[in-house]
């Protein structure tokens, strides 16, 4: 369900790796050169795109209050990441022991996991307060449950024949088949959808801040800034909310591969 | 190709026996088939009224225990008096009746006209970035440079709250003079061109190695190598992007219109009904519902394409 | 029931319900192996075989007839464990080492941890892959899972190992050197095996006896007691008594209408 795979677990030598990745730092320097020569020759508004080094100098300037705002931001976004990954996980534990039912249900996660959750932001607002970090990670929460719940309940059905045969032949309990293979069976499951979760997670706070928060939050920080006009704060605050994305996405992989390290096997093979 | 696709240990193994019991005529499998999407269907509809029980039962439950459970101090979560959390039949009953005082307009249809104008906005936006996004991932399929130094970006790109630019999108559409609806649209195009993108590319380049032997073996060149190979193979994944597309740009052009500060919409509307809460509670929960609705509904008829266009397709 | 017996089956059928006709897999099999031989179900495809070898490890059920194993019901031999089994594919669990696979059914057994560890290093020494127990699956080769799986079957010391076309996903080389291996675990253990294969020379390698059986419906076509002196080798399949036996299967196999082997 994600499109998402960033980190993989191919440990080539040192010189497979840099030949992958200097065309990958090669493009960023290209790309962030010309920006910044076009802005300077053509001498663009900020209110189109300030130059890179506007950016960075405006993130210097106001260094302490965009990480203050970051650390808040960062909070809810783990609050609600938790909150979802665990009423998740919980949810589809009890679903897995009904197979009949699950299917209906998982349909209909898949279904309201279409509808645009962000709309939930004000009623969030409302029920806990503009200010309380509850509203955002909420909003937040509610966005990573439905991936967590339908990946981890196919994660808990989706058992190999061949396993469960031989679970069979050994005369495994039904308790003994859940920890010894469906648990472990779901894990990959469940952690793509962390993966896709933690973006989620920050996307969910980002937009529910744009509808009001405590005003030093990231979320609120940009909308802010933005319509001062203080445009390189903006971005500053933008660039600062991009990173967060990538940090969190880095650490659940990173998390995956401590917990999973069997899971090298399923690296290969992506384009 | 940077990688082939190699096969996992879990790969399904039916046992002998799976072969001798698989006597069943087909016809009766798909007739089968049919009645379980029937069955998820109806599953489905029960599931959002076990929702709505929970919904009332957890109100009922805060009423009659007010709000703290029993024995301890400990406050539910969410307040249940009809200001946080309005009946179930009042938020259905707010629907049929007039939006506003002077008004006969009914909310319903009111939020259904504000609806129309976001989803034209979310349909263009996905045309748009769906059209540029398979653009691209065939220009990223033969210029190998370019994919292999945009091609990382584009995917870390999707761990990014890309969304988080929104307000400068309408601030570039206000000083261009546009109309915010422009703007909007733009913001969905954006959100919708990502996903389209990666899952093409990725399709595009999914046929085996057998099948582009066979295609060199009979001297095709590139470009019928493309439209009778890679093509058709990445219909699938193609239509999966749109779908992941499809959603974002309902939730683009929502965000959008809340940037905007002006303009139509679903979003506003929300806004408005956010600002006026005490007045009506239900009046929100309604606007919020039929936006998921909208939502719901635009991404479903972009699956039923999809099941038309692949109904010949052997879907595992 | 003689004192060597070990596996019995008497009038065995079996049928699958198919959405208005029924099949018969199997039709009333009389069967009796004694402890310690090497039995192969040697058939064409639609033959069986596996059907037959999936009653007796109870992981189906007979339409009707009896079986009963080391004097049990399948069930309460497989509830005690009486047997060890190894598919086609090896299936080990992608989650665990080596070393942990093996020790799979000894934890399903409630074994402690002391004596599960023990017991896996005595199994990886016989099937000679000590040094990959902390390796896991997808590091080894099509070959060496499947030897992991031979090791985990054996690990809970069973009288009887159950073999559904064990070698059936490997290249010849390996297949040939698996085989060698096998009959090496086999004299060392004595456990009893029955062994499913559709390879003629697979089966006169490695059986002392062969089952020979015939499609739609499955029945028992042949027993072909195989003389050939153990320890067999690479030599063995070189001789005159061991094509005898070949044709002498062969024969058995083709006197019966049969469809060959799709594959």
């Amino acid at each position: 369900m994600s499109t998402t795979q960033l980190a993989r677990g191919t440990s080539p030598g040192v010189g497979a790796r840099a030949a992958r990745f200097l065309p990958v730092v090669l493009t960023a320097l290209v790309i962030l050169g010309s920006w910044q020569l076009v802005v300077t020759v053509f001498d663009v508004p900020s209110f189109i795109v300030p130059a890179p080094a506007d950016i960075s100098s405006a993130f210097r300037a106001e260094f302490g209050t965009i990480m203050s705002a970051s650390v808040v931001t960062v909070q809810e976004v783990l609050l609600g990441l938790i909150l979802g990954a665990v009423a998740g996980v919980t949810v589809a534990l009890g679903l897995s022991r009904f197979p009949g039912v699950s299917s209906p249900v998982l349909t209909a996660a898949v279904v309201i996991n279409c509808a645009p959750i962000v709309a939930l932001a004000p009623i969030f607002n409302n029920w806990f307060g503009v200010t309380n970090p509850m509203s955002k990670a909420g909003v937040a929460a509610v966005m990573v449950f439905f991936p967590v719940l339908v990946n981890t309940t196919r994660g808990l059905l989706q058992v190999s024949p061949l396993h469960l045969e031989i679970m069979q032949s050994l005369a495994a309990q039904p308790r003994q088949v859940a920890l010894m293979l469906r648990l472990p069976n779901a894990l990959p499951y469940l952690f793509n959808a962390l993966k896709l979760g933690s973006t989620l997670a920050v996307i969910g706070v980002i937009v529910t801040e744009y509808f009001g928060g405590p005003s030093n939050a990231l979320g609120v920080y940009i909308a802010y800034q933005a319509a001062l006009p203080r445009f390189e704060f903006a971005w500053a605050g933008i660039a600062v909310a991009s990173a967060l994305g990538l940090l969190l996405f880095g650490a659940t992989s990173l998390l995956e591969r401590l917990l999973m390290p069997w899971h090298e096997s399923l690296h290969d093979g992506d384009s | 190709m940077t990688a082939t696709r190699t096969a996992t240990t879990s790969a399904p193994a039916a046992g002998s026996a799976g072969q001798v019991e698989r006597v069943t005529p087909r016809r009766s499998g798909r007739l089968s088939a049919a009645r379980k999407r029937v069955l998820n269907v109806v599953g489905a509809v029960l599931v959002v009224a076990v929702l709505a029980g929970l919904w009332e039962g957890y109100k009922a439950l805060g009423r009659a225990v007010g709000d703290v459970v029993p024995g301890t101090r400990i406050a539910f979560p969410v307040a249940t008096d009809d200001l946080s959390m309005p009946h179930v039949w009042s938020i259905l009953g707010a629907l049929v009746e007039p939006a506003r005082r002077s008004d006969p307009m009914s909310l319903g249809s009111y939020l259904l006209g504000e609806t129309s104008v976001t989803l034209r906005e979310a349909f263009y936006g996905l045309v748009a970035g769906s059209s540029l996004g398979l653009l691209l991932a065939v220009l990223f399929l033969h210029v190998v440079p370019l994919s292999k130094g945009l091609m990382p970006w584009l995917v870390a790109s999707q761990t990014v709250p890309l969304v988080a630019i929104a307000p400068m999108i309408v601030i570039w559409g206000g000083k261009a003079g546009a109309p915010p609806w422009v703007a909007v649209t733009g913001i969905a195009a954006y959100l919708a061109f990502f996903p389209v993108t990666i899952n093409t590319l990725r399709g595009l380049k999914s046929p085996p190695k057998v099948q582009l032997e066979f295609m060199r073996s009979v001297g095709a060149g590139r470009w019928q190598v493309l439209g009778w190979l890679r093509i058709p193979a990445a219909l699938p994944f193609v239509f999966a992007g749109l779908r992941l597309a499809a959603t974002a740009s309902v939730v683009g052009a929502i965000v959008g219109e809340l940037s905007a500060g002006t303009g139509r919409g679903i979003g506003r509307a929300i806004l408005t009904f956010a600002y006026y809460y005490s007045n009506g509670p239900e009046k929100l929960y309604a606007a919020v519902l039929v936006a998921a609705a909208a939502g719901i509904v635009f991404v479903q008829s972009l699956a039923l394409i999809e099941r038309l266009a692949l109904r010949h397709r052997h879907t595992p | 029931m003689s004192e060597a017996e070990i596996i019995s089956v008497r009038g065995v059928t079996k049928q699958f319900a198919g959405g208005n006709r029924t099949v018969t897999a199997l039709e009333d099999i009389d069967l009796s192996i004694r402890r310690g031989e090497f039995v192969s179900l040697l058939g064409p495809s639609g033959c069986g075989k596996s059907t037959l070898l999936r009653i007796l490890a109870d992981l189906t059920e007979p339409t009707s007839g009896t079986v009963s194993l080391n004097g049990k019901t399948p069930a309460a031999a497989r509830t005690d464990r009486d047997y060890g089994m190894v598919f086609q594919q090896a299936g080990l669990f992608e989650w665990r080492t080596v070393q942990r696979n093996i020790e799979l059914p000894l934890q399903v057994a409630g074994v402690d941890k002391r004596r599960r560890r023990a017991k896996a290093h005595e199994m990886l020494d016989l099937v000679r892959l000590s040094d990959f127990s902390r390796h896991f699956p997808w590091q080894l080769s099509g070959g060496m899972q499947q030897r992991v799986a031979i090791a985990r079957a054996l690990s809970a010391d069973p009288e009887i190992l159950f073999m559904d076309e064990p070698l059936g996903a490997l290249d010849e080389m390996n297949r040939e050197r698996l085989q060698g291996e096998l009959l090496r675990i086999w004299s060392d253990t004595r456990t009893t095996v029955v062994f499913v294969t559709h390879s003629i020379s697979e089966a006169v390698f490695l059986s002392s006896r062969i089952v020979v059986m015939s499609a739609r419906p499955g029945r028992i076509a042949a027993s072909i007691d195989v003389d050939l002196p153990y320890p067999r080798t690479a030599a063995t399949r070189t001789t005159d008594a061991f094509f005898a036996k070949v044709t002498e299967v062969r024969t058995a196999l083709h006197g019966v209408p049969a469809e060959q082997a799709t594959r």
